[in-house]
């Protein structure tokens, strides 16, 4: 395969691991916590999505495409489900933890092996996957470039890229987003100029909650759904936010297309195959850890 | 500062009781039919290994405050060099003795925690946590891939059991061996737990930097702490090993980490007579879930996700309502409030 | 008239006393520094009034109301506010941001206010599109300042305003403090360069092991030996 088939691949992958990474980094940084329980929760953001595909599968609608009326109904499932739960666990589990990041990560854990037993007990343990017709690689783009690009993949980046952009202009001009950035940058001082913890909590499980099950639909339409998904894309997108610098949202943008592209361009390297693709991410941020914790676009820690 | 003796007698009652309920309760299960005596000395040889385990990782956590998410890798270190070593099936066709083996594999996973922890140890705890818990993907990784020296998966089978050597069958060998390790590791802790180098460990557990000016090296006590925690992991996997003799890279998988951690924090962080109840507790709960599905209401659902299920609330409610454990360190030098505050439990 | 008033206050973390029966008051138009010694819980004093400690018994009130319990999202709301020492800009935020987030409990007099801290340090407006972490020790201290300011408190507390600035910044900081309450703010601070502080202020408090030892007329305690040996290095 051609390095920039590897690319491309790489930039679809990417985008699953950013819309994961920017939700991550929001709780990492406002909630004080590296939360275990994320891959989990964008697989639980999956099967809600695959609920209302199906659902609309037996009242007879059938998608001929995945560009779709289908598959907006598919995500906003995806994202009520996501922000549910994601809320839900915050005021059941987290809040009334009341304790230090520690006790937090640990909780988390055990929050992520509750949704992934609720999800297998529901959903048994086969793959399943969303009612809507695989297409091979778009013609027009093949005979042009010589690159496999399917709908999927066009869906998955173009949707990506209008959900980062929106983002962008949330965070950077909006009251709610500079509140937000104020309070990842600096919790105390937030408070002390009067930001109500509450307000920027609630909205970063929220955001993260349905930044996490687009994420995890996307994960779906990719690949396949399976309960236990979310473990095998925690530990990238955990690599993607330290890379970016945790805190930093447009770290994680960042972060995330570039552990998609090391994921999937790793049989560039010689001698290493495929099979070593998380392993690559995974160095990559050890070394990121130990060299420059701060990540490449975060501050000095200090 | 206050010394106060641990009222030893006490202590070892009531871990007694516990252990002593388990084992009446096995017992009766056995008598009843619910049981056969060989699922029941597996459970008590498994029980054991996991007692390993949590020591192990009790001494990293409970008394150096180090985040390990690594656990499994260590004990599948172990577990590989003594497969791979041993085992007639390995790539490598050695076919060691297993104690050389076993000596290999101490001397690899200190090699290992070495190499893992000069980095890593200075690491804040939650990237610390992340590190290792990559560290131990890689491994697995590596051991899934690199199929010419570690069969991938296919994995490795016909390992001799433990100690063919001694004169008594396999299963008595087993609990003999697991029983025999388990105290001498649970000694050894205790001992220098209760040592100056224990002390010291302590003070850094509470305050690294009071520890740095009273002119300790924090670095290297929390490396030593370190390094012996895996030691005692690998030991745990070579054990296993030999005692189920197969391994295969899903035994690699990170959630036998976690089931670890559970182990220890349900039993108190820093207790070793907790480690060991907690670890006993968890193959109750891991075991148990096998027998759950008997029951009309739990009929429907298959074994895997309800003991995930009962692991993750047991961690929820853990960490929201007993977030010291079931049995709480009480011999601290620093607090002598928490001291107090325990006095009336247990 | 006494704007705030603590009164009979203990205080810590956790299980540690801090503040032991700690009274002081602050009156209309005053600048009141609190000196003493390192660890004597000066910065503890200052954390308890705005609510970022608790305070174990005792009562704060600012103007009559009780504001002790209170969380410092809600005690910044009612006309008082505070500048940490270390921490206190947002750094990732540019500085007109760090002053929007400032203003974000008085929204519609925000920009009014933003303009009128233009005027005052014209450093801000030329910085304003600038992250705060770029800006000097000096600009950084001014920006810390003006964000705590953007609500127009009555009451200011501030810690440790010269601590980390080059010497000859320091005075410009206290001159600023001067300004800050000429414009009729009430100021309570807690400074280690006692000396400095007590010159601009018009009384003073010697905390000592979480104690009020001593309190009177800043000039009193300036001229007092006992004191200068004790607590102002002589």
């Amino acid at each position: 395969m051609s390095v920039i088939q590897l690319a491309v691949d790489g930039i679809v992958y990417g985008s699953i691991i950013v819309l994961g990474a920017v939700g991550l980094s929001l709780v990492y940084s406002i909630g004080d916590f590296p939360n275990f329980a994320h891959g989990d929760l964008m697989v639980a953001g999956a099967y809600g999505g695959l609920v209302a595909n199906l659902g609309l599968t037996q009242i007879g609608l059938q998608p001929t495409s995945v560009f779709s009326p289908e598959l907006l109904v598919t995500i906003v499932a995806g994202l009520a489900i996501g922000i549910v739960v994601a809320v839900a666990t915050h005021y059941l589990v987290f809040k009334p933890l009341d304790s230090g990041p520690i006790a937090l990560l640990i909780t988390s854990f055990g929050v992520a092996l509750i949704y992934r037993s609720l999800i297998w007990m529901g959903f048994g343990s086969s793959a399943r996957s969303y009612n809507f017709p695989r297409s091979g690689p778009i013609g027009s783009i093949r005979d042009a470039t010589g690159l496999a690009v399917t709908n999927r993949m066009l869906v998955i980046v173009l949707a990506t890229a209008v959900v980062v952009t929106t983002l962008h202009f949330v965070l950077q001009y909006s009251m709610l987003g500079k509140k937000m950035r104020a309070a990842a940058d600096n919790g105390d001082l937030a408070r002390i100029s009067g930001i109500r913890p509450r307000e920027t909590v609630l909205t970063m499980w929220v955001g993260g909650g349905a930044l996490a099950a687009m994420g995890g639909v996307f994960l779906g339409l990719h690949t396949l759904i399976r309960p236990l998904m979310g473990f095998d894309i925690l530990l990238l997108i955990f690599a993607a936010v330290i890379l970016g610098g945790i805190g930093s949202i447009y770290g994680a943008m960042l972060g995330g297309f570039a552990i998609g592209l090391a994921h999937e361009m790793t049989p560039v390297i010689p001698g290493v195959g495929s099979e070593y693709g998380a392993a690559v991410a995974f160095v990559i941020m050890i070394i990121i850890l130990l060299v420059r914790p701060g990540g490449i676009l975060g501050e000095e820690t200090t | 500062m206050n010394v106060t003796i641990p009222k030893t007698d006490h202590e070892l009652g009531s871990t007694s009781v516990v252990l002593l309920g388990l084992i009446v309760l096995l017992g009766l299960a056995i008598l009843t039919g619910a049981l056969t005596v060989s699922y029941a000395t597996y459970l008590i040889a498994l029980s054991g290994m996991y007692v390993l385990l949590a020591l192990g990782l009790n001494v990293q956590w409970g008394y150096g405050g180090i985040i390990n998410f690594a656990v499994v890798a260590f004990w599948g270190l172990g577990a590989y060099v003594a497969a791979l070593a041993t085992a007639r099936t390995s790539p490598l066709g050695l076919e060691w003795h297993p104690l050389f083996a076993l000596v290999v594999a101490i001397i690899f996973s200190v090699i290992a925690a070495i190499l893992v922890g000069l980095p890593a140890i200075r690491l804040r705890a939650d990237y610390l946590a992340i590190a290792t818990l990559g560290f131990s993907e890689i491994f697995r990784l590596l051991v899934a891939n690199e199929t010419h020296i570690t069969a991938g998966m296919a994995g490795l089978a016909g390992i001799p059991s433990v100690l063919e050597d001694l004169p008594f069958d396999t299963v008595t060998t087993n609990l003999l061996v697991v029983a025999v390790a388990g105290a001498l590791v649970f000694l050894f802790l205790r001992r220098i737990h209760r040592s100056p180098w224990g002390r010291v460990m302590q003070i850094i557990k509470a305050d690294e930097d009071l520890a740095e000016s009273l002119g300790k090296n924090a670095f290297s006590f929390k490396m030593q702490t370190f390094v012996l925690g895996c030691v005692i992991m690998t030991i745990a996997g070579v054990y296993y090993a030999h005692f189920i003799g197969y391994v295969d890279p899903t035994d690699l998988d990170p959630l036998e980490t976690f089931f670890v951690w559970v182990a220890v924090i349900l039993g108190g962080s820093g207790s070793n007579r907790g480690a060991v109840v907690g670890a006993f507790i968890l193959v109750a709960v891991l075991e148990g879930t096998r027998f759950l599905t008997d029951f009309s209401i739990f009929a429907a659902l298959s074994t895997g996700p309800l003991r995930l299920l009962i692991v993750g609330v047991l961690i929820v409610l853990i960490m929201r309502f007993k977030p010291e454990g079931l049995y709480p360190p009480r011999d601290e030098l620093i607090w002598p409030k928490s001291q107090t505050d325990t006095e009336g439990q247990s | 008239m006494t704007v705030l008033d603590i009164d009979q206050v203990d205080s810590g973390y956790g299980d540690l006393q801090i503040l032991h029966d700690v009274s002081m008051h602050l009156e209309e138009d005053e600048i009141v520094c609190i000196i003493g010694p390192n660890g004597a819980g000066k910065s503890t004093a200052i954390k308890t009034i705005f609510g970022l400690v608790q305070p174990w018994t005792g009562a704060i009130t600012l103007r009559g109301t009780e504001i002790s319990g209170q969380m410092p999202e809600d005690i910044v709301r009612q006309g008082i506010s505070y500048v940490p020492q270390t921490d206190n800009v947002f750094s990732t935020l540019t500085v007109e941001e760090n002053l929007e987030i400032g203003g974000v409990t008085v929204s519609d007099e925000s920009t009014e206010m933003i303009e009128k801290l233009y005027d005052r340090f014209p450093i801000l407006e030329e910085k304003r599109s600038k992250k705060a972490r770029t800006l000097s020790g000096g600009q950084r201290q001014i920006l810390a300042f003006s964000r705590a300011l953007m609500v127009d408190p009555d009451v200011l507390l501030i810690d440790e305003p010269s601590a980390g600035l080059a010497p000859s910044l320091v005075q410009d900081v206290f001159e600023n403090v001067k300004q800050i309450n000429s414009l009729g703010t009430s100021v309570l601070m807690v400074e280690q360069n006692a000396r400095a502080g007590l010159n601009i202020s018009d009384r003073g408090y010697v905390l000592a092991q979480g104690q009020v030892k001593y309190e009177d007329d800043a000039q009193a305690i300036l001229e007092n030996p006992e004191i200068g040996e004790l607590y102002l290095g002589g």
